[in-house]
């Protein structure tokens, strides 16, 4: 369903990307992994259309994509939900939510998809005419898949939905990550939780200096003695450093 | 005590001309993260049109006043597209472009005010509207140029209002104006609600140019000190805020209207600038301003 194929890219004259290719099959769930400052963010931000591709190509759905603006992206069925759980803080949850159906313009399909999102986070719909300003963290990211799913995308891709959310938090979401794919959506996911990520995908890539470093079948990479090492224990170096 | 009455109601609606200059200010800041420095020139450009449409076609005032906020609001659109936008090609769209933004509206006003000169000469020209018999409010006769001023600024902001809360296209330019990123991964796009945005800035600014046309004079150099007291109005009510725009604008023509009527018409202009620096002093934000938006 999506097809990258040596992306170089990166911001202004900084190289990040040196030629990275990936697949995701459709109804896959795929694990894009590494440490910071790899390129996962950057990856995502290109096939999103955030930033422009220097070379390369990105195929979705069997059409090129990449050089597109991110808007034409959203429309053909690919969404990216950003790291940070960037929502508008003025704005309600509704609005929030219906925001992400702005390419739809079909009330009765914005109020299905509308209905469709609260099922997978009930929270939401309780709290629908709260400003999204006054949410925990665990519901702003609820608040930004939803925003993401309500066009009705056939693939949406993921970065780092459990960073800076408590444990129980985590679950939930990667629970509901989980329902969403069952009901046929295709995910990307980008994780600095690696365990979790693999737990849940098929397949995962490891990405290192801007190009794929290690890929396989979810199962093998738990036990990949290079992921072992440098990643999942990794994680928690990481952390360590960061503090 | 009827004095003061009669000195607020006239700065109230001449404050209601600074409050549409600055509303637009404010909502091209809050949009494209610029102060447009051109935009008095926008204001004295609507005056013009109003005037060619009201005079060579002989429009009423309702259709020249809303055709001239079309063709101006268009105007804009242009500016933005043709010589603003280029600026952000280097990457990192307006917010980064800052300074070369500012010296480009600077520009922007010399060569606006100088197409004026060519097209429409250094003479102030009358706009004479036949408005009919003034409004007696008290023992005040207020004119009806003003009470024009009044409604149809009332009329726009509300109309404003309806746009940004209550429509998609509202919502959109909402969000394309908080994080320009999530709104175009939420499929807006992002370069239309820029230009829309800007357009609607300009249109408010040539609504405030028709309606001020028939009090004053409308001349090429009209546009600079509205400007600088649509500036001062903007901070006073808090930059970037829409409801603080319109404060701001009638507190603005309010202070303005009593120094005048107390202490000195001869300062008229002083007065504004009194009060922005209080302002400064007692609340640097503005009064219904918030704290810098955090950028990424």
């Amino acid at each position: 369903m999506l097809d990258i194929k040596d992306l170089v890219g990166g911001y202004g004259t900084v190289q990040i990307l040196n030629g990275a290719s990936l697949k995701v099959a459709r109804g896959q769930i795929v694990a894009l992994l590494g440490g910071n400052g790899t390129g996962k963010s950057t990856l995502l931000k290109a096939t999103s259309g955030l930033i422009r591709p220097w070379s390369g190509s990105i195929t979705f759905d069997g059409e090129r994509i990449d050089g597109l603006r991110p808007d034409k992206i959203v429309k053909r069925g690919l969404v990216q939900v950003t790291q940070g759980k960037e929502a508008f803080p003025g704005m309600t949850v509704e609005e929030n939510l219906r925001l992400g159906a702005y390419t739809v313009g079909d009330r009765a399909k914005t109020a299905s998809a509308l209905e469709r999102v609260y099922g997978y986070f009930p929270i939401l719909k309780e709290k629908r005419k709260q400003l999204s300003g006054t949410l925990s963290g665990g519901q702003l990211q609820m608040v930004c898949i939803g925003r993401g799913l309500m066009s009705s995308p056939k693939m949406i891709m993921l970065d780092e939905p459990s960073a800076a959310l408590a444990p129980q938090v985590v679950m939930d979401i990667f629970r509901t990550i989980h329902r969403i794919t069952r009901d046929g959506m295709t995910v990307l996911m980008v994780e600095q939780n690696v365990r979790m990520a693999l737990l849940l995908a098929q397949y995962g890539y490891v990405i290192k200096d801007g190009v794929i470093h290690i890929e396989g079948p979810a199962e093998k990479l738990m036990y990949d003695d290079n992921v072992r090492l440098s990643y999942l224990g990794g994680t928690v170096a990481n952390r360590e450093a960061q503090l | 005590m009827d004095y003061v009455i009669d000195l607020i109601i006239i700065g109230l609606s001449v404050g209601m001309v600074y409050a549409l200059v600055a509303l637009g200010i404010s909502l091209i800041f809050s949009g494209l993260d610029i102060v447009h420095f051109a935009h008095g020139e926008i204001y004295m450009l609507g005056a013009f049109i109003g005037l060619m449409l009201f005079q060579k076609l002989a429009l009423p005032y309702v259709p020249t006043l809303l055709l001239a906020i079309v063709l101006t609001g268009l105007l804009g659109v242009l500016i933005e597209r043709l010589f603003y936008r280029r600026l952000t090609r280097s990457g990192g769209g307006y917010t980064v472009a800052g300074m070369g933004m500012i010296i480009a509206g600077f520009g922007m006003s010399i060569v606006l005010q100088n197409v004026a000169y060519l097209v429409w000469g250094a003479k102030p020209l009358p706009f004479p509207v036949p408005f009919g018999m003034p409004v007696e409010i008290g023992n005040l006769a207020l004119p009806m140029s003003y009470v024009w001023i009044v409604v149809a600024a009332i009329v726009l902001m509300f109309g404003l209002h309806l746009l940004l809360r209550k429509t998609m296209l509202g919502l959109a330019m909402r969000a394309v104006a908080y994080n320009k990123d999530i709104a175009y991964l939420s499929g807006v796009n992002v370069p239309l609600m820029i230009s829309l945005t800007f357009g609607i800035g300009c249109a408010l600014g040539a609504a405030a140019g028709v309606l001020i046309g028939p009090i004053n004079y409308v001349q090429v150099q009209m546009g600079i000190g509205v400007l600088i007291k649509a500036f001062a109005a903007a901070v006073v009510g808090g930059f970037g805020s829409l409801p603080g725009a319109i404060l701001g604008g009638l507190l603005v023509g309010v202070v303005e209207s009593l120094g005048a009527g107390f202490i000195s018409g001869t300062y008229k202009d002083v007065y504004a600038f009194i009060l922005l620096i209080f302002v400064l002093m007692v609340k640097p934000s503005g009064i219904l301003g918030v704290e810098a938006k955090v950028k990424a």
